[in-house]
């Protein structure tokens, strides 16, 4: 399916300031979810960052490189956090300037082993605001996006978060994030199954932080939980599920902090506020104190 | 002799996409959902239905085959698992992401003569990827054919499981004791979409390297155990000793070592047989 780009064309005329800024995001990633379907059926050079479980391969940096290079030529007074940058060594620094936020492959352990489960997802926040998202599905070739006051879409359908409120019906997404220690996996493990004790319907994981997210907007499940993630998967995918009703905090139930490396998302407050008391700390530090 | 199994084939391929068409259409409206054995396992009228229009469609054409259907099983027929060419049917595989419309809800046919399977048929119906596998005839995704992946290294491995319907303390430590085990290899990851079917075909097709669980039932198997081997795949029970559709255990892998040593790691559940009552 291809973007209904009759509705999106209606959606970006003549309606704010960001309008040339989401279509180039738009653009972007449908140009890098192309490059990332041929590259799936290659074969892949993997290297390791944080542990033996935290992968990147040379089609994240090349994405990366693409998305930015566009997007500097185009913009040249904005800034940039992105996830292959930041492994590099560039600071990760949300400031007042125009700020995009690149995550060029999410879900890279999928990618490198064919699982089809695989996104691009470029943010924009100014004064620190998230502005817009938009979240490729590079395998479904599904397009969502989100921005501030006007709707989250996928594919031209406006998107709608499930009005749960009770844990014992809901159906729980998660991610295990890239620590593998014995200490993490044990909190890690207990907290599904406190979840699971709690008699929630079920978890699943699907290895892409993003998307799992765009699946909570959608309303195909009713809260998302995860240890371990960065600002730049976060930051389109948090447009999308506030612009599609559903809720955004931290981990300890308070306010969600871009840059503390976890978050609740769920499709009501209710249903947010229990999964965060259910859930043990899993510290991965800051993403602005690295 | 004309081959009266691929005629069988072609029939179940048309009737799982009479299915899909159910399952799609049930997703546009309200649901009652009900409850079989634990909060978590669940069952919609939309189940019993499409099981219903399944079983009454093979039996107009093929009267004198053998049936064995989770909801059939569920509203108290027994399982009886004999030589006769046998259609073991799971109406709606994933029936937990089918309430939540998580987009992975599969229609799963298995047919079996001799016990030994002969084709399965697996329609994942949100994503509209039809999975076929017929014996020595190999195994196929909207018609391309499928190769498992080529990994024999558990440290460099994805493989799939799911934490299952029961909420029994002693059965969720097994199951977390385990992935717990697993994880600490290390593997490269887990991943869970909510149907054993659909779970089973990412490994033929070589998006995940291997798939272990206990608790699941012949219904969850007979379709997508076929298509495993047809991949290239080899099918295990838990132990490491030979697979048993009754079991209610497998190990679906691309390789016999991974499935060994996947089996070297998982302490076992206990579990009442299929075809014991």
């Amino acid at each position: 399916m291809k973007p209904n780009s009759e509705e999106e064309e209606e959606l970006v005329q003549g309606v704010g300031p960001w309008d040339e800024c989401f279509e180039v995001a738009v653009q972007l990633a449908l140009r890098a979810g192309q490059i990332i379907r041929k590259a799936l059926t290659e074969e892949k050079h993997v290297s390791t960052k944080t542990s033996a479980a935290d992968l990147v391969t040379e089609t994240d940096h090349r994405v990366e490189d693409l998305i930015v290079s566009e997007l500097r030529k185009r913009f040249p007074s904005h800034r940039f956090i992105a996830e292959e940058a930041t492994a590099s060594g560039a600071k990760c620094v949300l400031t007042h300037s125009p700020t995009w936020i690149i995550d060029p492959i999410d879900g890279t352990c999928n990618f490198v082993h064919r699982f089809p489960t695989v996104a691009v997802s470029i943010g924009f926040a100014v004064h620190q605001e998230l502005e817009f998202g938009v979240i490729h599905h590079c395998t479904e070739e599904r397009l969502y996006t989100g921005r501030r006051g006007q709707g989250a879409f996928c594919n031209g359908q406006r998107l709608q978060v499930s009005r749960e409120t009770d844990l014992a019906k809901a159906l729980v997404l998660t991610e295990i994030g890239p620590k593998r220690d014995p200490d993490t996996l044990k909190v890690f493990l207990s907290n599904m199954e406190r979840l699971l004790h709690a008699k929630a319907h079920g978890v699943r994981v699907i290895g892409s932080s993003t998307l799992a997210l765009c699946y909570l907007a959608s309303g195909a499940a009713d809260a998302y939980y995860q240890f371990g993630l960065h600002c730049w998967d976060l930051a389109a995918a948090t447009v999308i599920i506030r612009e599609a009703g559903g809720i955004v905090i931290d981990t300890s139930g308070g306010p969600l902090d871009l840059m503390s490396c976890r978050v609740v998302a769920a499709g009501t407050r209710e249903m947010a506020v229990l999964i965060a008391q259910a859930l043990q700390t899993i510290n991965y530090g800051r993403d602005d104190e690295k | 002799m004309a081959d009266p199994w691929q005629e069988c084939m072609d029939y179940a391929v048309i009737l799982a996409r009479q299915a899909g068409e159910m399952i799609r259409e049930a997703l546009k409206n309200k649901m009652d959902v009900m409850i079989k054995s634990s909060p978590a396992d669940l069952v919609t009228v939309t189940d019993q239905k499409v099981e219903k229009m399944l079983m009454s469609s093979i039996k107009e054409k093929y009267p004198y085959h053998s049936f064995i259907g989770e909801e059939s099983v569920a509203s108290g027929e027994k399982t009886v698992f004999t030589e006769q060419p046998t259609w073991i049917i799971d109406p709606i595989d994933g029936t937990t992401n089918f309430v939540h419309r998580f987009p992975f809800v599969a229609v799963s046919i298995g047919f079996v003569v001799n016990k030994e399977m002969e084709f399965g048929v697996v329609y994942s119906c949100v994503e509209d990827k039809m999975y076929t596998g017929r014996k020595g005839k190999g195994a196929f995704c909207n018609g391309q054919k499928l190769r498992v992946s080529q990994q024999e290294d558990i440290t460099k491995s994805l493989l799939v499981t799911e934490l299952g319907s029961s909420r029994k303390p002693e059965t969720l430590r097994i199951v977390l004791s385990n992935m717990e085990r697993l994880c600490s290899i290390p593997i490269h990851g887990i991943r869970s979409v909510g149907t054993a079917a659909v779970n089973m075909c990412l490994v033929a097709t070589g998006g995940a390297d291997a798939y272990y669980e206990m608790g699941i039932h012949c219904w969850d198997m007979a379709g997508a155990g076929i298509i495993v081997i047809e991949a290239g795949g080899v099918l295990l029970d838990v132990t490491g000793g030979p697979f048993d559709l009754m079991s209610r255990r497998i190990i679906a892998a691309s390789n016999i070592a991974l499935a060994e040593r996947i089996a070297k790691e998982l302490e076992i559940i206990p579990l009442q047989r299929d075809d014991e009552s």
